[in-house]
């Protein structure tokens, strides 16, 4: 096999080459990406806990249930705890392109409802003692360098304080999640905090609750308790819709419209294109080398390796715009986890995913290359001279 | 040893069309061994037809080709290759070589066929141009090259692996006079002192006045066959 040939032929179209080169980067950094994403938001679905419940409105997850369902749904049999999550849908206003979430929630049940999540600072007692205090994620503790002790500012949107100031929270503690169903960055403050200020005017906007989490003791049928919720409210004066957190975030997800199948039609159809422009060059690559591979074979080399050498350029481009992309894609990754992980916390480049573009680029050079080193295998010397001599 | 040629009794056929071009005719042929031939006659008389089934790059429909003491009609296509490898050298009229090689690497090809260490090749070929007088023109890419240095390269090339025949289709057919003499020096050079067997097709009697024989085809027969042996060397 003349290998100094084939890289020279490489070589000898330092734009074309690098051209494809780049294409088919683009692709398997296309594919590492989408597939992340789509891996991604189903291990966010698949790591809920199965014995925690959901309970929302059933018009719709942004109509908020009464207060008092808390008392109703308590004497539910199976359901040992119950914690109430309030969107609070505020800004930090130094960085106003940020975007992390806050939820009010019960203090009392909320620690021992998501044991995936752990404290790596501060404590869980100062949280509870404090009216005014906070839970905050690792990674906004590392993005905006707050630290347990100090005071964060935020700006309501949804609830405003009537003396016009920023909502004040006190950080007790950082957590860290063990869980990709729950991410790095949220903020968690005290429901109480929030319906008291309410109640006593110091602030203004709706009361209520947007989901109950209903835990459910071991052993419990998730079904009978779903049903027995539902049928509860099935009057009013909300109905509403218990759903287990897999069920809950596959909504949460579909959300965003039907992301994960719209990414990856697009990222079909680019690698389509792609695959064609590929395959295109190599055949114009082919058509060109008619003279040089009929001098060969006179010169006494098989029809077998004129044909290899056309493949093997077209592996070999391929094999290196697979490096480029794969080499992009885990150059990138971080920045792309740190944009995407308050929806898709589970963001990652697997083994898996890595091995699927480099199979795709491996497949794309093989099947670009034996079109027209197929050509090149059936061509005679005599056609080949005939043709451009 | 240097090999002669016997082409018996070959006919070859081509189809276009639906009809049907006999170019060779029951043509019966033998050449001596060591001597240099160039063949002529008018254009479409089946000189490259009759050059490439010689070197084994196309098969005869009916008759024996004998190179040596091998029969080509029998052989497969890989065979073939493996044949062609090892025993004949190939100069066309133009672009013989390949563009992304520089001289060297060009001459190299072949010897890539043979059993040799690539300090073996690299010697080889360097001595392939030293031969044809291209010593200080190696590293050169065929652009870099005029058209008479490409044929020179293209010649060491056809005798870098040591084959004992050589066939020119027109090797001189896109020079000047000059230059073409002087590829044609070398051609006889080869001759005279490597005793190779050359086939050369020209158009140009003067070119064919290198040449110890001259075979003259015409219409896929054979016409008369000149000797000036007598000319040519003196
Ligand atoms: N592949 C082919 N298919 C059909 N006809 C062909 C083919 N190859 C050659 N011919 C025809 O066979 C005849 C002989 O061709 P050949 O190339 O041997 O002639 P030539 O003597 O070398 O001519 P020239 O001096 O023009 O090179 C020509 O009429 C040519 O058109
Ligand atoms: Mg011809």
């Amino acid at each position: 096999m003349p290998w100094k040939l084939l890289f020279r032929n490489v070589l000898g179209h330092p734009m074309r080459s690098v051209l494809t080169i780049g294409s088919v980067a683009v692709a398997v950094f296309l594919v590492c990406i989408l597939h992340a994403v789509t891996a991604g938001l189903r291990s966010t679905v698949s790591a809920a806990s199965a014995d925690r419940l959901l309970v929302q409105s059933a018009v719709s997850l942004f109509v908020d249930l009464p207060l008092s369902y808390q008392q109703k749904m308590a004497g539910v049999p199976g359901i040992e705890a119950i914690c109430k999550w309030q969107w609070f849908g505020g800004r930090y206003e130094q960085d106003k392109g940020g975007f992390f979430q806050q939820f009010g929630i019960d203090t009392d049940t909320f620690r021992t409802s998501y044991p995936e999540i752990s404290l790596i600072d501060g404590s869980y007692e100062e949280f509870v003692k404090n009216r005014t205090a906070c839970l905050i994620g690792t990674e906004l503790a590392e993005k905006y360098d707050w630290r347990v002790g100090q005071t964060v500012p935020i700006t309501g949107t949804i609830y405003q304080r009537t003396d016009g100031k920023a909502w004040e929270f006190l950080v007790a503690g950082i957590y860290e999640s063990s869980s990709p169903s729950i991410d790095q960055q949220t903020l968690w403050f005290h429901f109480d905090y929030l319906h008291e200020s309410l109640e006593a005017g110091g602030a203004s906007g709706p009361e209520g609750v947007g989901v109950y989490m209903l835990r459910m003791a071991k052993g419990t049928d998730p079904i009978s308790v779903q049903r027995t919720v539902d049928a509860m409210f099935e009057n009013g004066p909300q109905r509403v819709n218990t759903t287990t957190e897999a069920e809950f975030n596959r909504q949460f997800v579909s959300m965003l419209g039907d992301v994960p199948s719209l990414l990856q039609m697009v990222g079909g159809a680019v690698l389509f294109a792609i695959f064609f422009a590929v395959l295109n060059t190599m055949i114009m690559a082919g058509r060109e080398r008619t003279r040089d591979l009929g001098i060969m074979k006179a010169i006494g080399f098989t029809d077998r390796t004129t044909a290899l050498l056309l493949v093997g350029e077209s592996v070999l481009v391929c094999s290196l715009g697979a490096a480029v992309g794969i080499l992009g894609g885990l150059l990138l990754e971080k920045p792309f986890q740190a944009a995407m992980s308050s929806f898709i916390p589970a963001f990652a480049f697997d083994k898996n995913t890595l091995l699927l573009g480099a199979a795709i680029a491996l497949g794309t050079g093989l099947i670009s290359g034996l079109v027209p080193g197929w050509r090149a295998a059936r061509l005679t010397t005599v056609q080949a001279l005939r043709e451009v001599g | 040893m240097s090999t002669s040629i016997d082409i018996r009794s070959v006919t070859k056929t081509y189809h276009r069309g639906g009809e049907a071009l006999r170019v060779l005719d029951e043509l019966e042929l033998q050449m001596a061994g060591g001597t240099f031939y160039a063949l002529m006659g008018p254009s479409g008389s089946g000189k490259t037809t009759l050059l490439n089934l010689i070197g084994g790059l196309d098969h005869a429909d009916s008759g024996e080709v004998l190179v040596g003491d091998e029969d080509l009609t029998q052989l497969d296509g890989s065979a073939l290759a493996q044949w062609r490898a090892e025993n004949v050298g190939f100069i066309f009229q133009g672009f013989n070589l390949l563009p992304v090689l520089s001289a060297r690497e060009n001459v190299e090809l072949p010897l890539l066929l043979a059993p040799l260490s690539k300090r073996q090749r690299r010697e080889q070929a360097e001595r392939a141009l030293e031969l044809v007088g291209l010593q200080d023109r190696m590293d050169h890419k065929p652009r870099e090259l005029s058209g008479g240095q490409e044929q020179r390269v293209a010649i060491a090339r056809a005798i870098a692996s040591d084959p004992q025949i050589i066939l020119a289709d027109e090797p001189t057919g896109d020079l000047d006079r000059t230059t073409a003499d002087s590829v044609l020096e070398l051609l006889q050079r080869l001759n005279r002192e490597l005793d190779k067997t050359i086939l050369m097709v020209t158009h140009d009697p003067q070119a064919a006045s290198y040449a110890g024989k001259v075979i003259h085809l015409d219409k896929g027969k054979l016409g008369r066959i000149d000797d000036n042996t007598a000319a040519a060397r003196n």
